[in-house]
């Protein structure tokens, strides 16, 4: 299981708002929703495309390629064109500061 | 730790401090500075580009590495595995873009056969360098990674056969990279009418976690009934960047056999275009692409038929282990002159894992009718009976997954004439067969 | 009252079908103004009387529909989306007399062997079908065993449930550009639900919906097929179709539920200044088997890509695609496959011919998900091409993720052989003959799964197709 990593601070990121954040090995998105915070990988399964750059509604995050939908607690697809679930990653809030831990499947 | 006096980047100012250390004539300093401006102008290549859609790129930092200024290398190179036991008309060693090492049989020398950096052979036969560099196919998908190498190009070699003279031993050309090193080569084969060579090309970092870049071209130039056998081993560690355009352009009768094996590498982006430009020209290629871990190799080949009778047989086998990824992009496009055309193209794909992924999109354009042109993919799987037989004979799991996988490399290596190779390859894929459970 | 008046240009091969546009007078009740706009989607919801959720649907479609770009591969899409009319409510008059119709379209349906009345409705000359009373008794005795079978504007007014449960959740409209048109401003189309363990046993053609206008320009079909069902749906025709309007996009959305079956078969013969782009998809899940079968003879450009989604352990999906080519033609046809369960098979057999110019070209997917182990696929596609004007294109797709499976693809291009030709016309049969013997049986393996007119009839018009190519 790999370390926590420190990838922003909560002033970065408002409610609602999704994130971009680039890693060593990985880019994820970072969600704040709810009061909650959530880190899904940046891809969308449908067509491999980026996700970050799609709209918040709610909990679910829309590719804007072609309107696939990602539960962002979940990482579940939850409208066609997408059938298969995206990786979801752990995030942790320490103070002011936003830590994520990938988790491989 | 290398020392030397750069700075982090490719900046504007490291570009001219690189030009002015280059003892090159006027026209070759103009044409990298011309490519270097078109470097500064386009943007790197966006995930909506056709290419590049499965390819991601944005965590490649090119302010992580420097222009070679001329350092010292650290170190030895390591070993080669293509050279091992082989009888050489002659080798070529790059340390980081610098050439450390280059040697020809004198028989060769005085039949007028040239070899040696780009760099070092333009000063003596100005007019055959600035000619063979116009010859260079023109790319249509040219982007800034070529516009880097075109600029930056440093390292490399350039093998000049005349007409009819034959190499009968191959000629090897080594390149290596130490940790944050840069391999910028610009390496040329031309065989004029009648001549014939072999060469053996490989590359290898010199420790396995460090990370280096490549970003190289490869030009091949077959004349009328030339033929080359042209063998190149990717062998970089796995944290390396590796971007590489390869050309070939077969005349009249030509042939080429070219084997190409890429087992290491971070993530490869590889343009692999064969032009069979005369008449009843002849390319096979031996593709063998071997993963593991996270790598990501992306293979885009093009068979271009645009002369009659000419005949192209790609084959492409790709074994995947742990979590990683190739993409495989075939494309045969015959030119409506392109009459008897025999256009083959194939891939196969041995998933060792279930994290693995490969995405396998052979190709078809064919503008003339009187052609013979197929293309394959399969995917497949470990045979379990195959591995429950290997039980009991007494091998562990590990030992008979790498039967197998050599099994399905089989088809690549019964098709490779060069022997030596066929060893070192096996020997090369040997070694990184994961250990199973 | 617009009058349009094209002059038709001459043949130029004999027996060749050249199709193109002729004097129509149409007396609407009612036609929107040229263009696309909120105004129009608004217009188009109001004349229906629809809910509001289809309307407020419509909508967002449109946005979407305006914010997406052209797809930048395919064939060449020269459409002014301002220069058409998306609404066009017929009568019963639609004001076309049997003496305008062409000569030369005329013979076609002589040897094409269809019937007079066929004819007359085919050409636009007739709304409706006069044998009302043969397709009358057939429809009673499917609603008497729950079937339900009408057209998709009639379906959102009587079974509002089951059509919202489904409509529009297999193809969003976010899916491509011309989902989204079609969602904006759909009409007619075909809604079928096929109750638990119902099988029909004979197809269902899209000319038994009576009520409504049929071979529409955005037409929206949803077939509903529950546990255990069967049903076969057959659309189109080989005989030319004419429309006044260049832009056709339909939308096919399909479910096929546990232990179903579907067959949807395809023949579309489109004149040739026909923009053809259609989305269709199926999903079927556990056990379930869903077929296309796609003919593609007609139209400018055609670009439709059937797709299978198999859900559940147990799926199957089955592709069959003919295309054909001819002078100024462009069929980018082709099939997708996705499997996202484990133990689900696929089979997708692609045949494409062209002659005189025409560029065929098969683009299709096969798609393993992570997951989906024990799955096997098959991808045959051949090609012919007739001679060296033409031009033949092969981009299939394969993304395996995941390592117990079984997936294989293979294509071929060539022409018809020397050797087979020399041994048909040496047996007294003259090239042409020889030719059309080697076409035919080349698309035989589609042929042979059609109801028996349409095979007989597709055999005739590749006959003829085949007769103006070899001079």
């Amino acid at each position: 299981m790999s370390d926590f990593t420190r990838v922003a601070s909560t002033s970065d990121l408002p409610d609602p708002g999704t994130m971009l954040v680039e890693l060593e090995d990985r880019i994820v998105v970072l969600v704040h929703v709810d009061g909650q915070y959530y880190c899904l990988d940046d891809v969308c399964t449908h067509d491999g495309g980026p996700l970050a750059d799609g709209s918040l509604e709610g909990c679910e995050l829309i590719c804007p390629r072609h309107g696939a939908r990602f539960d962002v607690k979940t990482g579940e697809p939850l409208s066609m064109p997408a059938t298969e679930a995206t990786g979801v990653h752990e995030v942790r809030v320490d103070g002011e500061e936003l830590f994520v831990r990938i988790v491989e499947t | 730790m290398i020392e030397s006096t750069k700075q982090a980047g490719f900046t504007g100012a490291e570009f001219d401090q690189f030009l002015g250390s280059r003892d090159e004539p006027d026209w070759l300093l103009r044409r990298r500075r011309e490519a270097w401006d078109r470097f500064e102008q386009l943007p790197w290549p966006s995930r909506r580009d056709e290419e590049w859609i499965r390819t991601d790129i944005r965590l490649f930092k090119l302010d992580r590495f420097s222009l070679p200024l001329g350092s010292e290398f650290p170190g030895e190179p390591g070993d080669a595995l293509l050279s091992e036991g082989v009888e050489l008309a002659g080798q070529s060693v790059s340390l980081n873009s610098q050439c450390s090492h280059r040697v020809l049989s004198e028989s060769l020398e005085s039949q007028g056969v040239l070899f040696g950096s780009i760099s070092q052979l333009v000063q003596d036969h100005d007019e055959l360098v600035r000619e063979l560099l116009s010859r260079c196919q023109s790319h249509s998908e040219s982007d800034r990674f070529t516009a880097l190498n075109d600029a930056c190009w440093s390292g490399g070699h350039l093998l000049y056969v005349p007409r009819g003279v034959a190499i009968e031993e191959p000629i090897h050309l080594h390149s290596v990279l130490s940790d944050g090193g840069v391999d910028l080569a610009q390496t040329m084969i031309v065989l004029e009418e009648g001549a014939s060579a072999t060469v053996l090309a490989e590359m290898n970092s010199q420790g396995e976690g460090e990370a280096g870049l490549h970003c190289g071209s490869l030009e091949m130039m077959l004349g009328a009934g030339a033929n080359l056998r042209y063998v190149n081993l990717q062998n970089w560690s796995d944290a390396t960047w590796h971007f590489a355009r390869h050309n070939a352009r077969l005349g009249q009768d030509a042939s080429l056999q070219w084997t190409s094996a890429a087992m290491g590498s971070r993530l490869s982006k590889v343009n692999q275009h064969v032009m069979l430009d005369g008449k009843g020209a002849n390319c096979q290629v031996n593709g063998v692409l071997f993963t593991e871990g996270k790598q990501h190799l992306s293979y885009h080949t093009l068979q271009h038929h645009t002369a009659p009778g000419c005949r192209s047989d790609f084959l492409y086998k790709s074994a995947l282990q742990d979590r990683s990824r190739t993409v495989w992009r075939g494309m045969i496009k015959v030119d409506p002159a392109g009459q008897q055309t025999d256009g083959y193209q194939r891939n196969d794909n041995l998933l060792l894992s279930d994290q693995a992924r490969a995405d396998s999109i052979p190709g078809l354009e064919i503008e003339a009718d009187d052609v013979r042109c197929t293309h394959g993919s399969t995917t497949s799987q470990v045979d379990e009976e195959l591995i429950f037989y290997a039980n009991c004979r007494g091998l562990a799991r590990g030992e008979a997954v790498r039967l197998i996988v050599s099994g399905f490399f089989q088809q690549i290596f019964d098709r490779i004439t060069v022997p030596s190779v066929r060893d070192a390859l096996a020997e090369a894929i040997a070694r990184r067969v994961r250990e199973f459970e | 009252m617009a009058t349009d008046t094209n002059t038709p240009r001459p043949e130029e091969t004999l027996g060749e079908i050249n199709k193109y546009d002729f004097q129509t007078k149409t007396d609407a009740v009612f036609k929107a103004e040229k263009g696309l706009s909120r105004d129009i989607v608004k217009q188009i919801s109001s004349m229906k009387e629809e809910p509001q959720w289809m309307r407020d649907f419509r909508l967002k479609s449109l946005e979407i529909f305006e914010s997406k770009p052209m797809p930048s591969w395919g064939g060449d899409i020269g459409i002014n989306f301002q220069d058409i009319y998306y609404y066009l409510k017929p009568t019963n008059e639609q004001g076309r007399s049997w003496d305008d119709v062409p000569e030369e379209i005329k013979e076609t349906f002589e040897k094409l062997g269809i019937p007079q009345a066929e004819r007359e409705y085919l050409s636009g000359v007739k709304a409706q079908f006069e044998s009302e009373v043969i397709y009358g008794s057939l429809k009673e005795d499917l609603a008497k065993q729950g079937v339900l079978f009408t057209d998709t504007d009639t379906a959102i007014k009587e079974h509002p449930e089951l059509v919202e449960e489904y409509f529009a959740t297999i193809i969003p409209p976010d899916d491509n550009k011309f989902a989204a048109l079609n969602s904006a401003v759909w009409s007619g189309g075909s809604f079928i639900y096929v109750p638990p363990g119902v099988k029909i046993e004979f197809p269902l053609q899209a000319y038994f919906r009576i009520n409504a206008e049929n071979m529409g320009q955005f037409e929206r079909t949803l077939i509903i097929v529950d546990e255990g069902a069967e049903v076969h749906y057959v659309e189109g025709c080989t005989a030319p179709m004419y429309s006044s309007e260049s832009l056709h996009s339909a939308v096919v959305e399909i479910v096929c539920k546990k232990g179903s079956r579907c067959r949807y078969t395809t023949i579309q013969n489109w004149a040739n200044n026909i923009y053809n782009l259609v989305t269709k998809r199926a999903m079927a899940y556990r056990d379930a088997t869903m077929e296309w079968i796609d003919g593609n003879l007609g139209s400018q450009l055609t670009m439709k890509y059937p797709a299978v989604y198999m859900m559940e352990p147990g799926a199957r999906g089955e592709i069959l695609s003919i295309a054909f080519s001819g002078k100024g033609q462009h069929q980018d046809a082709g099939a997708k496959l996705v499997h996202a369960a484990p133990h689900t098979t696929g089979q997708i057999i692609s045949k494409s011919i062209s002659k005189n110019g025409g560029r065929s070209s098969y683009r299709g997917l096969v798609r393993v998900e992570k997951g989906a182990h024990g799955s096997r696929s098959n991808v045959v596609c051949d090609a012919l091409i007739l001679d060296e004007e033409s031009r033949s294109d092969t981009y299939p797709y394969i993304e395996i993720a995941e390592q117990n499976v079984s997936i294989g693809h293979e294509a071929s291009v060539s022409r018809i052989g020397e050797e087979q030709l020399f041994y048909l016309t040496s047996r007294g049969l003259t090239e042409a003959e020889a030719s059309t013997m080697i076409v035919n049986g080349f698309i035989e393996p589609l042929v042979k799964e059609l109801p028996m007119e349409y095979a007989v009839e597709l055999n005739r018009l590749i006959q003829l197709q085949m007769e103006g190519s070899v001079g």
